[in-house]
């Protein structure tokens, strides 16, 4: 019930009544019933240590939380009047107001994610550079943003912008907001994470610590908002200074999946256990194949280790694409095993030296030398860049997902 | 009186690809300094695959690294190995920085400016701490003295300097009781003016003249001497060169310049080259350090260009 919180917490106010008529008398009712609201505000603040004020302070709290803990009192007309105007209010009073600023790879998606609520309001960084290389940057208006919520959306495509980014994201938190929120849809994986021998070197691991020591806000530790990361276990890289929010792409490709006209005819196929382990239980109404990469002496070859392909729309599903090897393997194999259609989903499209150009579109049925579909987010700004209005690609945007987490 | 000598310790060092001949000069300093190797490498995304070999073997181990971060991308990929390093049971940890990048003047003039290598200070400061307790951190005639406080107490900053090497060169020279030392600006008086009691000291000083940056001689006396212009860095070089007309219109004989780091982005230590149609020869020398090293490899045997090499000194750090 929308009006029931409102209703309880007027009712708080009035059971104060007899003390504020102690205090400012009047004969109007109407005047009287609004000069209170606004007084009592005031002694509130006024009387903060008090303990008994602090018990009044402590039960509309608890009103607010537990909706089904009911007061009724005796409701008269202007009671509802009130009632309904403050339940009217509510949902502006929920949105927070965002000041999102972005780095120049990733501007196209921050206007997006700004067109999404009026309570996201973008802000722009100037970023120069110095003649020996090293950045030069100034955060307009920066007093501005004092007491505001903030957010930066990143993309560290290379090592370089990461030191260009990282000052802004440690510079942010200092400037006496109410909360940092680093958005940053891709956590970029150079090293895939295997400690193979003592000696390796896991950058992500280094990526990880360099946020864990992002600055405390005066509003507390930085949220880190990321999509599909590579691996489950790579959420414990954070220290406890930040928060990770662990946030995932495969709600998009679900809906586009119904959007199709075969939409009862789709399989997912996984290139690999990994990709099973990290989305399967997202996906488990979708009939599923697991591929698997067998060593035939130097040959790695891909194979289909369990379920059906026959007369199905396939869509292979992972977390991220490089080079598109093992995507193109699978989908030969599904092919040869009866699939009428492929297709590929995966919410990093990182695809390094234009490898993007090696899968065509299949334009009416040939699914063992092209994709039907080839589905990416836009957490790669460069790729998206690249492959806009070119077939097989079609970019499922992160921009309502982003905005929904600013308002966590 | 007998000295007891307190016994040297083996250090382990490994560096970064542009550092390989400083590094080696180091090694050749002491037959305790062992050089080792890393593999870097870069997948097809352009992000580091970085192996260290023997990392078992270092276990128990005195181990240094010897950085330098040229650009923003090298940054990354030496933090990785400096993050790394602590964590494999080593005996201790030097990171040896000798130029300590300051592409951010560090006026925060307005609220709003970045201040990049205060950014940087936070990176090291949350260096892993070793087993064998915090890194130390060797640092060359750092651009501002209030820079030592921007590293927080998990790092040990050891701050030295390049002006010694200067110093015992100047001493060298043929006409060494003539030499004045000339600061470009009040800033390079106060990092250094300490360390050049037995000097006669000379200061410049940046005047406005309209829209016109004008420098000026403020103090001293450089009439008949051959002056060297003294600073921490040189980037373009417009500050010295201004400085040298100056001084050579006050009547000196000759002016030569020391930088302890010599940045000179875009190849802008050619305007310092001796060419060979020139009626005179600007300055006599100038001479920088190994802090940089693509800008050492660039001026080799390039006159008047001469490298003082922080190889001794970085030894001498690396048993403290």
């Amino acid at each position: 019930m929308a009006a029931t919180p409102p209703l309880q917490s007027f009712s708080v106010l009035h059971s104060n009544k007899p003390s504020h008529s102690l205090l400012r008398p009047s004969s109007n009712k109407n005047r009287t019933f609004f000069s209170f609201t606004s007084n009592l505000r005031c002694e509130i603040k006024g009387f903060d240590f008090e303990s008994h004020r602090g018990w009044t302070i402590e039960r509309v709290s608890d009103m607010s939380k537990d909706s089904t803990n009911s007061h009724t009192n005796p409701s008269s007309p202007l009671l509802s009047v009130s009632a309904v105007t403050s339940a009217s209010q509510f949902p502006t009073k929920n949105a927070k107001k965002v000041v999102l600023f972005y780095c120049a790879e990733t501007k196209a998606l921050a206007e997006k994610i700004a067109a999404e609520t009026d309570a996201i309001e973008l802000r722009s960084i100037s970023w120069g550079k110095f003649p020996d290389g090293f950045p030069n940057i100034f955060i307009p208006n920066a007093q501005g943003i004092r007491g505001m919520h903030v957010a930066f959306l990143a993309s560290f495509s290379s090592p370089a912008v990461i030191f260009e980014q990282i000052p802004v994201i440690y510079a942010l938190p200092k400037l006496f907001i109410a909360s940092f929120t680093l958005v940053l849809p891709f956590f970029p994986t150079g090293t895939s994470e295997r400690m193979e021998d003592e000696g390796d070197i896991a950058t992500a691991f280094t990526l990880a610590r360099l946020l864990s020591n992002i600055p405390i806000s005066r509003g507390g530790p930085t949220s880190l908002v990321t999509f599909d990361i590579h691996a489950l276990q790579e959420r414990f890289y954070f220290g406890d200074n930040i928060l990770p929010c662990f946030e995932s792409g495969i709600p998009l490709l679900k809906r586009r999946l119904q959007d199709l006209p075969d939409s009862d005819n789709i399989s997912v196929a996984f290139p690999d256990d990994g990709a099973w382990k990290r989305f399967h239980k997202q996906l488990q109404h979708f009939p599923t194949i697991v591929c698997a990469k067998v060593r035939e002496g130097d040959q790695r070859i891909v194979r289909i280790k369990e379920g059906d392909p026959r007369g199905r729309h396939i869509v292979i599903v992972d977390d991220l694409v490089q080079s598109g090897g093992t995507l193109i393997e699978c989908q030969k194999v599904l092919a040869a095993h009866g699939a009428t259609k492929i297709s590929a989903y995966v919410t990093h499209g990182i695809f390094p030296n234009k490898s993007w150009a090696r899968f065509g579109h299949d334009n009416g049925g040939h699914p063992e030398s092209a994709f039907t579909y080839f589905w990416i987010t836009d957490s790669c700004p460069l790729t998206v860049k690249d492959v806009m209005n070119r077939p097989p690609f079609e970019i499922l945007s992160l921009a309502s997902s982003i905005s929904a987490s600013l308002q966590i | 009186m007998a000295m007891v000598k307190s016994p040297k310790k083996q250090v382990n060092l490994f560096y970064s690809l542009d550092c390989e001949d400083l590094a080696q000069n180091v090694a050749l300093q002491s037959p305790h300094i062992v050089l080792q190797n890393i593999k870097w490498r870069s997948f097809a995304d352009g992000f580091p695959n970085i192996y260290i070999n023997n990392a078992e073997e270092l276990r128990g181990q005195h181990v240094a690294f010897l950085a330098s971060f040229s650009s923003p991308a090298h940054v990354f990929e030496q933090l990785s190995v400096i993050y790394a390093l602590p964590r494999l049971f080593v005996a201790s940890f030097t990171l040896v920085l000798p130029f300590f990048p300051t592409g951010s003047f560090e006026r925060m003039e307005e609220e709003g400016d970045v201040a990049t290598a205060f950014t940087l200070a936070r990176m090291l400061s949350n260096i892993p701490i070793s087993r064998g307790g915090p890194t130390s951190l060797v640092i060359y005639d750092i651009h501002a003295l209030q820079e030592r406080f921007y590293f927080g107490d998990e790092v040990l900053p050891l701050f030295e300097t390049g002006i010694p090497l200067l110093k015992q060169r100047l001493s060298q020279l043929p006409d060494a009781d003539n030499v004045v030392i000339a600061f470009p600006d009040d800033g390079a008086w106060k990092r250094f003016h300490k360390l050049f009691d037995n000097f006669s000291l000379v200061v410049c000083t940046k005047v406005r003249e309209g829209d016109k940056r004008i420098v000026r001689l403020k103090e001293g006396n450089v009439s008949g001497h051959h002056v060297v212009i003294v600073d921490d860095l040189v980037q373009s070089g417009g500050t010295l060169i201004e400085c040298q007309k100056v001084l050579a219109a006050n009547g000196a004989a000759k002016v030569s310049a020391y930088v302890t780091h010599g940045v000179f982005p875009n190849q802008s230590w050619e305007r310092f080259t001796h060419k060979k149609d020139a009626l005179e020869n600007a300055f006599a020398y100038f001479w920088i350090t190994d802090s940089c090293p693509l800008t050492v490899k660039a001026v080799a045997n390039t006159a008047p260009f001469e490298v003082l090499s922080l190889a001794g000194s970085i030894a001498n750090a690396l048993q403290i």
